[in-house]
């Protein structure tokens, strides 16, 4: 057992329980890294009548080895949605229908992180809890829950993605372009030929060699009885004890120069994506600076930034316009992020939704221009202020549900940092527009741009894009003066990309 | 890696209070809240929650696509909503959007057949602010119409990125062959010929809003770090002078259907078969069984846990996405199954399956057994939904738009406790006949263009 922080708040358990539970504690959250038996764990106990469970394993898509792409991600969904060694997944789903759950657990795979969540009623938590523990400790890895997965991993990747959703699918192929022979360079969920290969005994061998106490982390929060710690230590300390996979992911050699990849696929519009590694993480002391630029610039789904007001408002390009430093997948489905998405390796990006075919090279032209902009100028003192203010304040909108402050408080562990909203607090009011301007002048400049674009008519762009010619656009109402000067611009802005550099991809061959 | 000291926990104890379940299953909505109205009409709705610090405001409008009974004017429920975030007397967009982001706003809304709900989550401190604004859009907006016609833009954009999607399509057809003539017929986003038509309707956008952003159709609700004097002090400061209006929509009956209804979509690139299959269902009530009655049977027969899910999803493995819609609407509404089929020859397989279903439960009696544990799912689902103030509020706005308060959670779900096997067979049999029935087929072009095909080339 590790040392933990013991809380004041935390008094009442130990003097409750017969034995200090085993589980790593701190002031509501803490880990435990001490000796290699110990099973580190965030705990936020309160008297909320709801439990919510994260049951991280510090494992993920990157770990997937070479010509197994997607096993880390189907031997989480074999967890997940199917059955156990004693029921079949449809008697886990009768279990938990009383209790208001469509499913018995939810679970997310990333890079580097893979997590279970669950939640309950206290009213069910010994029952709810039996079935969870069943299905992440003795799965039955069954033939047919094994066949279903893995058709749906495929026809996710196959249908979802390349042909439903031409936003998420350029977003995706941008990280797979920028990340290309690297551990990151696929997509989640595999490739669809590995996935093809892919055996019983792949999900098999990944549980047991990656499913350890060592990568475990436990995140409990609500109002769970005291004692429930020490039995899920008792319980998930059955499982192997591994070597913590603390492996090094090295930032990506991505080439020098742009390249502009387009996809291919019969659609009705032109979506836009822009990117390339930066090295700071949440863990970097210049990831604030960098947090008020990302939002400054395009904060998600929100009216209240750069590129939204230019793009969007002022010439009615399309339905909106972003910029990340994490990787935010589903954006089109969520307003706020999922936590549990850590990575040690990030990249910038900005998030064009789709504009009319006509416009394309224009918006191409405009989203350089204003990535320039930026680069070249840096941010104003006011919109500096503002944002900052924003920023302080929504950490608590992040962070606004028990699930979500406990998904927090695992990053916050994974990156060595404190609770997040009084991290992002005292780092925002210490921040100077010197050092966000400082932040934009070092990570911010990149001769290493990698765009995909997702259209029908790939021909076309990419002639529009060798030739150069002008791409005037034209509006439906009269503009400002402002923005038709600004037009003239970004009419004849030079897209500086060799021609080798310009490649056409069909759909098909994405993901494969 | 460092241990670290997390300080959430003081905070986290003085979090939201424990309900006994008792009590919830008599009341399924257990926080405290106020109702009090306004002399012209404007209704605001308070619930104070134990979470610190964050209000969230839901402005709650009871007009949607439903309201738009004029040919050609499809969408417009949903552009207005646009157009609300594009200036008013008191504020241009630029100023609106520097209030909100010195709040640290989250802000946005939404429109759906029945109502257009406007929504910020911010801090307490600064209540006092977005309230003002939030008055002066609804009393004064104002724009011109040159930004009427960039934002109509903004519009087709949305709809272009949603095209993407065969399910999009699936719905859009779906409604428009299940309703002939009510405004249902049409989708929120509207037809794509009035979506580009929307530029020149600039006059007809004023008209929307003078009809129907007017206090009688409007509640404010408010829920989080605040209490009843200050929200009713705060909003009959700055919505009091709100004139109450005079237009009521007609809203045509769909009249009764009297033939079974197939539409067939032949989408263009590759994708899987999408099945929905679709009876004319009855509208919400907090007082009539009958949609109580078949919202208990949704998940019993369609839902995870179905006999036909576990059989076509998990065991037959033809399927790989089946779930039952039927949203609590103003007028009748329809009952769908949505399936994805994995192989284009199991179509006409999977469909029977679904018909069959249906049929089944016109005869079948199911278990007591069953419909208990069907209300113990929807109390704790609903339950475990309410994990913040704005998930509380969000919960509560589409009750608010079918009857101006959340007394009706806890009626209906009063309701549901009251219904019988027998009250959902005999209501199975009135809806689930054929002439009530749309089925809607989209699937690729050629058979031979299947998705599961396309990638071994």
């Amino acid at each position: 057992m590790s040392k933990g922080i013991i809380s004041t708040v935390l008094i009442f358990t130990l003097l409750l329980s017969a034995a200090l539970p085993a589980l790593a504690q701190g002031g509501g959250a803490a880990n435990g890294a001490g000796s290699a038996n110990s099973i580190a764990s965030v705990l936020q106990p309160n008297s909320a009548p709801l439990v919510n469970f994260r049951i991280q394993f510090m494992t993920g898509s990157a770990f997937d080895p070479p010509g197994k792409e997607g096993v880390a991600s189907l031997t989480a969904a074999m967890l997940a949605q199917g059955g156990t060694r004693a029921q079949t997944y449809e008697q886990l789903v009768t279990a938990v229908y009383p209790m208001g759950l469509s499913a018995p657990l939810g679970w997310q795979v990333d890079k580097e992180m893979t997590v279970f969540t669950g939640a309950s009623h206290v009213d069910n938590l010994d029952r709810y809890y039996g079935l969870m523990r069943e299905m992440l400790l003795d799965p039955g890895f069954r033939t047919e829950d094994f066949n279903r997965l893995r058709d749906d991993a495929i026809n996710f990747l196959k249908v979802s993605l390349r042909q439903s959703n031409d936003e998420e699918l350029g977003k995706e192929y941008l990280y797979n372009l920028i990340y290309a022979g690297h551990p990151y360079a696929h997509h989640n969920m595999g490739r669809v030929s590995s996935l093809e290969k892919l055996t019983i005994d792949d999900v098999r061998d990944f549980y047991r060699s990656h499913y350890t106490r060592a990568n475990l982390v436990i995140g409990l929060a609500g109002g769970y009885p005291a004692a429930f710690t020490k039995r899920m230590e008792t319980d998930f300390g059955k499982l192997p004890s591994g070597k913590a996979e603390r492996r090094r992911f090295e930032a990506p050699k991505v080439d020098a120069g742009t390249r502009i990849e387009i996809i291919q696929r019969d659609t009705l519009s032109t979506a836009f994506s822009l990117g390339f590694p930066i090295e700071v993480t949440r863990a970097h002391k210049d990831w604030p600076a960098l947090a008020v630029v990302a939002s400054y610039l395009g904060q998600h789904r929100s009216s209240n930034s750069y590129l939204y007001q230019r793009l969007r408002e002022a010439r009615g390009l399309n339905y909106g316009d972003y910029a990340y430093i994490e990787y935010f997948p589903r954006g089109m489905f969520q307003f706020t992020p999922d936590p549990n998405l850590g990575r040690q390796q990030q990249i910038f990006q900005i998030w064009i939704r789709p504009v009319e075919p006509q416009n394309g090279m224009f918006t191409l032209r405009a989203m350089l221009y204003e990535y320039d902009r930026l680069a070249r100028e840096g941010m104003s003192k006011e919109a500096f202020e503002a944002t900052r203010e924003f920023l302080s304040k929504y950490s608590n909108i992040l962070t606004q549900t028990q699930d979500a402050r406990l998904g927090y408080a695992m990053d916050s562990r994974y990156y060595g940092i404190q609770d997040f909203n009084t991290y992002m607090r005292e780092q925002l009011a210490k921040l100077t527009l010197e050092d966000v301007n400082r932040a934009v002048q070092r990570y911010l400049k990149s001769d290493r741009m990698r765009i995909v674009v997702v259209t029908k008519d790939a021909e076309g762009l990419r002639n529009a894009i060798l030739k150069g010619e002008r791409s005037p656009i034209t509006y439906n109402s009269p503009k400002p003066k402002e923005i038709m000067d600004e037009d003239k611009v970004i009419e004849s802005y030079r897209v500086n990309v060799k021609p080798e550099s310009v490649v056409i991809l069909p759909v098909a061959r994405v993901f494969e | 890696m460092k241990t670290k000291l997390l300080s959430l926990s003081l905070l986290l104890l003085c979090l939201p209070l424990s309900v006994p379940a008792q009590q919830q299953e008599r009341r399924l909505f257990p926080y405290n809240y106020t109702v009090d109205d306004l002399p012209n009409g404007l209704r605001l709705v308070t619930i104070p929650t134990d979470y610190p610090n964050l209000v969230a405001l839901y402005i709650v409008v009871q007009t949607g696509s439903r309201n738009e009974v004029e040919p050609g004017k499809s969408g417009y429920a949903h552009f207005f909503e646009h157009m609300m975030f594009r200036g008013s007397e008191n504020y241009t967009p630029t100023q609106r959007d520097a209030i909100l982001k010195r709040a640290g706003a989250e802000a946005n809304a939404y429109t759906t057949s029945d109502r257009t709900v406007y929504h910020e989550v911010f801090s307490k401190e600064d209540l006092d602010e977005v309230m003002k604004l939030e008055a002066d859009r609804f009393l004064r907006l104002k724009y011109g119409q040159d930004v009427f016609k960039t934002e109509s833009l903004a519009v087709l954009g949305e709809y272009n990125k949603n095209s993407a999607s065969p399910f999009s399509k699936l719905y859009e057809v779906l409604r428009g062959t299940a309703y002939k003539k009510h405004t249902y017929a049409h989708t929120t986003m509207g037809f794509i010929e009035d979506i580009k038509d929307m530029p020149n309707q600039y006059d007809y956008s004023l008209e929307f809003y003078r009809r129907f952003y007017r206090p009688e159709y409007t509640t404010v609700v408010l829920v989080g770090d605040v209490n009843r004097q200050r929200a009713l002090d705060l909003t009959k400061q700055y919505f009091s002078e709100w004139k109450r209006g005079d237009y009521v929509a007609s809203i045509p009956t769909e009249p009764r259907q009297t033939e079974a209804r197939t539409a067939q979509i032949d989408w263009a690139s590759p994708t899987l078969p999408h099945l929905a299959v679709a009876f004319r269902g009855p509208a919400y009530s907090d007082d009539k069984k009958d949609k109580a009655a078949l919202d208990l049977l949704a998940p019993i027969a369609f839902g995870p846990n179905s006999e036909l899910y576990q059989r076509l999803v998990l065991r037959e493995q033809k399927v790989d996405a089946l779930y039952p819609s039927f949203g609590n609407q103003i007028d009748p509404e329809l009952f769908t199954v949505y399936a994805r089929v994995k192989d284009p020859k199991d179509v006409d397989y999977v469909r029977q399956q679904i018909l069959d279903t249906f049929k089944r439960f016109t005869t079948e009696t199911i278990d007591q057994a069953k419909l208990d544990a069907t209300r113990s799912r929807l109390r704790y689902g609903f339950a475990l939904g309410m994990n913040s103030s704005e998930a509380i509020a969000a919960a509560v706005a589409p009750y608010i738009a079918l009857r101006r308060t959340p007394d009706t959670i806890n009626k209906l779900f009063n309701l549901y406790e009251q219904i019988t096997p027998q009250d959902i067979r005999a209501t199975a049999s009135q809806y689930f006949t054929e002439n009530n029935r749309t089925i809607v087929t989209l699937m690729t072009k050629a058979g031979d263009k299947g998705a599961n095909k396309e990638a071994k080339n």
